[in-house]
């Protein structure tokens, strides 16, 4: 990668019209995935993303230039034009690097790329083959086995000097089934911040059984009755709902701005005193953790709401500046290419203290919404959606038949004061978040939950 | 390195590996963006990305592999890691490289040149005056953008195909917040165009106004309601759904239309478009990802399927022609199939008589969470929506925080009547999505 003089050097020239805060992020990345689809290997993405940004802050400004041409000429071009679209100054900083390692939280055992074609392929089939003889209704298969190596390197002119390598593996199955003329969809897919080693704790087998499961019982299923009620909300993947209903509106890239439905709410009650939501971007091995962030602060675990009270916002370097407050390592950024901000990594509502049978009996009519889709918010307002995958009506305090098509929608700020039970089954699931600094990896969980109240888009 | 040095590389690295069929496919962006808060630059950004693309063919299957990173070393890995992967892969049909075609259209670009920086941030400090003079509801929190992009494709293959596009866009985005002092709500606008053509005023009007609306809104009532989809909604459907009219899918089980082309799939009022070269279209391009021609065609004409969207594989395993619709989700991905202009054509009536039809029922002209809400494969949707009630044949209050249900291909043949006036409100990347107004009878609402 880019030695420490070539980084002082470019740091150097991009203050030099009199940026208070100057920054090189490098990166390397090799992103191959094998795809699967009528039981071929019909596909192989292999992609190498290389290039560096450059920015530069003066106040509450900042600059960035961007450039695929990582040698020292093609780095001092682009530290130029960012220096000359800064305006016109003199340097006000004087640079010296030191070299930090942070060291690494995640250990890899088997590096992606070091395995062969024909041994990825061999553990892709064995789920997607799971997945298309689990049941005779099932239709299609589809299969991807992604492997990413993400090596980033991060210069700035405080002194900074650090690299990390981000190795992440993902398996994703979805399965296609039909009855009666009718298809429905099913999907499984684990991922973690780990090599191929992910495979010992995770059986192939059993990603492609889940992915058949889910779209046999969907098949089967009638459409959901629309209404509001209550919901109970599975674990893992369920926590999407504090992603959307509360995740976003706590990033700096909304709340620095006054676009945010909690700004000025530090130190208020704004969810159930039941919700303990965190965010943690050091959890070993986890699908969402990094040991820096993109702009070189190590992870932190951060408790964002506690017994229903907001703690903190989820803060960027930059965004930081605007808001009178660090960076709680929460800086990201899919590439080079984008501009970085404050997101999520891991995070999760915190185990409580109800028993899941009991929250499945206190319903006398509702929803189980047992996986859940994607979503979506806007955080100046809080309204959010998301979709609900499969899907249970519960009578009598009993789950009953499945049912399909149905979505959930609410405004954030009434949806965490109506989760009025918290279960005690914490686990994450997998996604990747899509925001204004590109597709990046992130965790969400939580206990299986109870909503009071919440619009129900049926038909 | 520069491209044509590499290109070099490449087929000098291909000869020594024995790979006499490839392709590189190249792809730059260049772009520029001016953000502007509280009246101040807050954000500019000048980016430079993009890579090549290698496609080959060993023993009859394409391997794929593409790299950012333009070098000597860089071109020789390209080779191997394509070479490799194509050795696992296990196609049906033995797969081939475009040939190219006679006739390309030729096609006036948006503009030459990039603005100047001066230009972008003025149009973004422009935007950002006209938003706060359009309301007085209009508060801080409110972001101007204006953006310009210089896009460059180049395919070249070892059947001689050497083709090349360039085009420059620009556009101004206006995100206004707005306030009644105690709840906040927004929205946004972003609208392609030379900068100097921009009615800045005009769109802030309309920005402003849609943010007070969603701050007025009510929740709709629940229940099933003639539904009118602005062009801006109808777009996002479209745009949701368009993988359905893919040969690929079709071909893969993962479209209900396999089998239909000549079936009556929509009401007959139903005409869709895929037109490259539409005009006021952001990226018209004459070739597609493949190099072949790219040209006009109704996919339904009157309700009728009348064909789905072809590559050169998909084509020939379907026994039939392309229909120049290849393409690439990224300059990396492998070959697809994707519309580039898809419009719904427009019907007889004006915007105003498709309300009077409606007679009572919703108006939606924001559509949330497509793409979890929407299943492509089932056609299934429940998406959350805002917009305005209709009474009486007009648009009354405005509603917010509701879903509507119901499945893409019912709605097809749900659709009773059309407007007359086109928009082109959805880009994705190179694909464009427009649709006027629409009437669609038995969707459900859900709400309060």
């Amino acid at each position: 990668m880019i030695s420490k003089e070539v980084c002082e050097r470019v740091l150097s020239k991009a203050a030099s019209t009199g940026a208070d805060y100057a920054e090189l992020f490098a990166e390397n990345t090799l992103n191959h995935s094998i795809n699967m689809i009528a039981d071929r290997v019909d596909s192989i993405n292999d992609t190498v993303i290389a290039g560096a940004a450059v920015r530069v802050y003066k106040g509450l400004r900042s600059v960035m230039a961007t450039t695929v041409d990582t040698t020292e000429q093609g780095l001092l071009r682009c530290a130029e034009k960012a220096a000359e679209a800064l305006g016109q100054g003199t340097a006000a900083l004087s640079i010296t690097l030191h070299e930090r390692l942070f060291g690494d939280i995640h250990p890899i055992r088997v590096v992606p790329s070091s395995v062969s074609n024909a041994e990825k392929v061999a553990l892709l089939k064995e789920g997607y083959f799971a997945a298309r003889e689990y049941d005779e209704c099932i239709r299609q298969v589809s299969g991807t086995l992604l492997g990413v190596d993400h090596r980033i390197l991060i210069a700035s002119s405080e002194g900074l000097y650090a690299q990390d390598r981000q190795i992440r593996t993902r398996m994703m199955i979805s399965a296609v089934a039909e009855k009666n003329g009718e298809t429905q969809t099913g999907g499984c897919r684990p991922g973690r911040r780990m090599g191929l080693e992910m495979f010992e704790t995770i059986d192939p087998k059993e990603v492609g059984r889940e992915a058949a499961r889910q779209a046999v019982v969907m098949a089967g299923a009638g459409y959901c009755p629309a209404g509001v009620m209550p919901v109970a909300i599975g674990n893992g993947f369920g926590g999407v709902i504090f992603h959307e209903a509360c995740g976003h509106s706590l990033e700096a890239t909304s709340v620095a701005y006054g676009r945010s439905q909690f700004a000025g709410k530090l130190g208020q009650q704004i969810a159930n005193p039941k919700v303990t939501a965190i965010d943690d971007g050091t959890v070993p091995g986890a699908w969402g953790s990094i040991n820096i962030d993109d702009e070189g602060t190590p992870a932190q675990k951060n408790v964002l709401i506690k017994d229903g009270i907001l703690q903190m916002y989820m803060v960027d370097q930059f965004n930081g500046r605007r808001m009178g407050v660090p960076s709680t390592g929460n800086a990201r950024r899919q590439s080079y290419a984008y501009t970085p901000t404050s997101r999520m990594t891991n995070t999760y509502i915190a185990n409580g203290t109800d028993n899941n049978d009991d929250i499945i009996a206190s319903i006398e009519y509702g929803l189980y919404a047992r996986e859940m889709g994607g979503g979506s918010v806007n955080p100046t307002t809080g309204e959010f959606n998301f979709a609900v995958n499969e899907g249970y009506i519960i009578r009598n305090g009993k789950v009953c038949e499945p049912v399909r098509g149905a979505s959930l929608v609410g405004k954030g700020s009434d949806v965490l004061m109506n989760i009025d039970m918290v279960g005690t089954n914490m686990e994450c699931g997998q996604g990747m978040c899509g925001s204004s600094s590109g597709s990046i990896p992130t965790n969400v969980g939580q206990p299986l939950i109870r909503v009071s109240s919440i619009t129900v888009g049926g038909r | 390195m520069e491209f044509q040095a590499f290109k070099q590389a490449v087929i000098a690295a291909a000869a020594a590996r024995g790979v006499a069929e490839y392709e590189l496919y190249y792809q730059t962006a260049e772009s520029t963006s001016v953000e502007v808060f509280r009246d101040q630059v807050n954000d500019f950004t000048a980016a430079v990305d993009g890579g090549v693309c290698l496609r080959c063919v060993v023993n009859g299957k394409m391997g794929y592999a593409s790299t950012e990173e333009l070098s000597e070393a860089a071109a020789q890995a390209l080779v191997r890691r394509a070479a490799d992967n194509a050795a696992v892969l296990e196609a049906d049909t033995p797969e081939v490289l475009g040939q190219g075609g006679k006739d390309y259209e030729a096609f006036a670009p948006q503009a030459d040149e990039m603005p100047a920086t001066d230009a972008l941030i003025r149009t973004a400090l422009d935007a950002q005056k006209a938003l706060y003079a359009a309301d007085p509801a209009v508060v801080d929190g409110t972001v101007t953008d204006a953006l310009a992009q210089r896009l460059k494709i180049a395919i070249s293959n070892s059947n001689g195909l050497d083709l090349e596009y360039e085009n420059t866009l620009s556009a101004v985005m206006l995100h206004a917040v707005a306030t009644d002092g105690t709840e906040k709500a927004d929205d946004f606008t972003l609208k392609t165009g030379a900068l100097d053509t921009l009615d800045l005023p005009a769109l802030a009007a309309q920005t402003a106004a849609a943010a007070k609306a969603r701050l007025e809104a009510d929740v709709a009532p629940t229940g099933a309601y003639p539904v009118v989809f602005s062009p801006e909604a109808m777009s996002e459907l479209l745009g949701t759904y368009s993988p359905v009219f893919s040969s690929e899918n079709a071909q893969k089980g993962l479209s209900l239309l396999a089998g239909k082309e000549g079936e009556a799939i929509a009401a007959p009022s139903v005409t869709l478009v895929d037109d490259p070269f539409y005009p006021g279209s952001p990226m018209p391009i004459p070739f597609d990802a493949e190099g072949s021609p790219a040209h006009c065609k109704n996919v339904i004409e009157n309700g009728t399927l009348k064909t789905l969207l072809y590559n050169l594989k998909t084509a020939a395993a379907a026994g039939r022609e392309t229909t120049g619709n290849a393409a690439k989700s990224g300059y990396g991905a492998k070959i697809s199939v994707s519309p580039f202009t898809l419009y719904l054509a427009p019907g007889g009536c004006t915007e105003d008589e498709l309300l009077q039809k409606a007679g009572s029922g919703v108006y939606i002209n924001s559509l949330g969470g497509l793409h979890a809400g929407a299943n492509v494969i089932s056609g299934d949707f429940s998406l959350q929506s805002a917009g305005f009630m209709i009474e009486n044949g007009k648009k009354t209050r405005a509603v917010k925080s509701f879903t509507v249900a119901g499945n893409f291909y019912q709605l097809l043949k749900q659709i009773t009547a059309v407007a007359d006036t086109v928009k082109l409100p959805r880009a994705t990347g190179i694909t464009s999505f427009g649709a006027p107004r629409v009437l669609v009878e038995g969707l459900t609402i859900a709400g309060k």
